[in-house]
């Protein structure tokens, strides 16, 4: 008697092939480690300490006249910004006419753990700004924040109006006890006071075992598997590898900069209720009086859209424009939906107020 | 002292640990003089500091496993619920690379919104904020422990070279502002 084989011979087949992908992987794919993140060319206009102000070379004859300067966040580098030459946020900027600049915050060592607030809104975002009002010899420019990034340009405003034009405010964090994200939850019952004292810094790994928790399976499973699917798909890897090589450059977070946001914003949330210090002078949100573009994902997993829409309705500014996109906290700057609908519609209001 | 409880005994030999190695600190204060420069210097109260750092640790460690007991109770507690769902939700064993396929898009999506559900939950956030700080200051024990190593060997503590780290900012800042200061009157003058 003969027993009927049940197993479809196209698992079989899947089985194989997807062993053979991974065999093969190494030949056909760089180590990410061999994976350059610079795509637009770029020059280092001014160093403070760690930090970088990256100027990018104008990619059309005529430009708007106002300089944009984009505050990344204090997650991860600011490649993920110009990730990819198809997915490029600043290159997009450039060929709308935009002169770009963009900090890199550097790698904090443990001789960087008092750096605070203060010394990244009132020194090293100010003073890169006096630099590009010099260059570009205008008394203004516009200025974007991204995620954390957003909360130092938040409060970089408040205590410096005079300076800023346009505000552009892309998912950042804001009001603490609205985000519903798992970070939030972590943060609020973190002891940052002894994490501070013990540690100095915030470690890296801290940020990848947060990471890890969001979405563990999609991210942690599917999300490789897919990867080895694919692997014949240079488009799709290339993309895959450049992001996740972002992913893996997490510096440190200064220890007194670190206690200060999960304090005043998560635990405390002090920076809308007005009532968060900066270098001993008060944030008031109502201070934010210029045009203020505000950019949130429904689908952000780590800036829920509840912690940073609140911005749009606490400042003072009567031309203010919220949008919300069908997308996550990276598709929203670094993906084809930012290229077709994010950036245009960016580069519009810009354009009208540069 | 005659030890009655956990607490008792550990308090018990913290206590006989300390009186013997107090005693031998003062029975052997002159030849220790032998000693006085080299990394032996001070052997009596650097081992009672250490060892005293080790008390401590164990005691750390005991709420320690505690803590970590319930991370790993809240894992696998969400890991069999998610599981029981997906066994309702699909109850046959996969035969064709179709129903594999949506088979692992089902197992995937329960276990990532139940799992989402445990790590945004206030239970987890306790239990983990609570595991960090345990782990912490397991940290700071042996900090303790390597600062008595350092000074014992006349290299700076810790705390020496935070204190230093404090001043080199206050003074950098001071600096940077001064330099802003400046810059901007600089620029102001210049347009005029």
């Amino acid at each position: 008697m003969q027993s009927e084989s049940r197993v479809d011979p196209k698992i079989i087949e899947e089985i194989l092939k997807f062993s053979k992908n991974v065999i093969d992987a190494p030949n056909l794919v760089a180590a990410p480690d061999e994976i350059s993140l610079e795509v637009t060319p770029h020059d280092v206009v001014q160093e403070m300490d760690k930090t970088r102000l990256l100027h990018y070379r104008s990619l059309t004859d005529k430009q708007h006249k106002t300089p944009l300067l984009i505050s990344y966040a204090l997650i991860n580098r600011y490649h993920i910004l110009d990730i990819h030459p198809e997915k490029s946020w600043v290159k997009n900027l450039l060929q709308q006419g935009f002169d770009v600049y963009m900090i890199d915050w550097g790698t904090p060592t443990s001789i960087d753990k008092y750096l605070d607030f203060d010394d990244y809104v009132n020194g090293y975002l100010d003073s890169y700004v006096e630099y590009i009002k010099n260059e570009s010899s205008v008394e203004k420019i516009s200025l974007q924040g991204y995620c954390t990034g957003g909360t130092i340009a938040t409060a970089y405003i408040t205590l410096h109006p005079e300076s800023v034009k346009n505000y552009v405010a892309t998912a950042p964090v804001i009001d603490g006890w609205r985000d519903t994200t798992v970070i939030s939850n972590l943060a609020k019952h973190m002891d940052v006071d002894k994490m501070v004292e013990i540690i100095g810094n915030m470690p890296p790994e801290f940020m990848y075992y947060c990471f890890s928790v969001l979405k563990p399976f999609e991210q942690g499973i599917e999300k490789y598997i897919k990867f080895f699917k694919n692997i014949d798909n240079k488009k799709y890897v290339d993309s895959f590898l450049r992001v996740e090589k972002w992913l893996s450059d997490t510096p440190p977070i200064p220890g007194a900069l670190f206690r200060q946001w999960i304090k005043d914003i998560y635990q405390d949330n002090l920076l809308i209720q007005n009532k968060m210090y900066v270098g001993g002078r008060r944030i008031d949100l109502k201070k934010i009086d210029m045009p203020l573009f505000t950019q949130v994902a429904v689908g952000d997993h780590l800036v829920s859209p509840e912690c940073s829409m609140p911005l749009h309705y606490a400042v003072g500014s009567e031309d203010k424009t919220l949008r919300m996109y069908p997308t996550g906290h990276v598709g929203m700057i670094a993906s084809s939906l930012s290229q077709k609908k994010v950036l245009p519609e960016l580069g519009q209001w810009l354009a009208k107020r540069s | 002292m005659q030890p009655e409880s956990p607490k008792d005994v550990t308090d018990y030999y913290k206590h006989l640990s300390l009186f013997w190695t107090d005693i031998i600190h003062l029975m052997s204060s002159k030849p220790q003089a032998l000693t006085s420069i080299g990394p032996m210097r001070a052997f009596a109260a650097n081992s009672k500091k250490i060892t005293t750092e080790l008390i401590d640790i164990n005691e750390v460690l005991l709420e320690f496993n505690q803590y970590i007991t319930e991370y790993y109770k809240q894992l696998s507690d969400t890991w069999s619920v998610a599981q029981k769902k997906v066994n309702l939700k699909a109850p046959d064993i996969p035969q064709d690379v179709e129903q594999i396929e949506a088979f692992k898009r089902i197992w995937i999506d329960i276990f990532d919104n139940d799992f989402t559900e445990l790590f945004d939950s206030g239970k987890f956030g306790v239990n983990y904020g609570k595991l960090v700080s345990k782990e912490l200051e397991l940290t700071k024990h042996w900090n303790n422990i390597t600062n008595v190593i350092l000074q014992s060997v006349n290299l700076p503590s810790k705390e020496e070279i935070d204190e230093i780290y404090k001043e080199m900012h206050s003074l950098k800042k001071r600096i940077g502002k001064l330099e802003l200061e400046l810059k901007k009157k600089e620029m102001k003058s210049n347009a005029k």
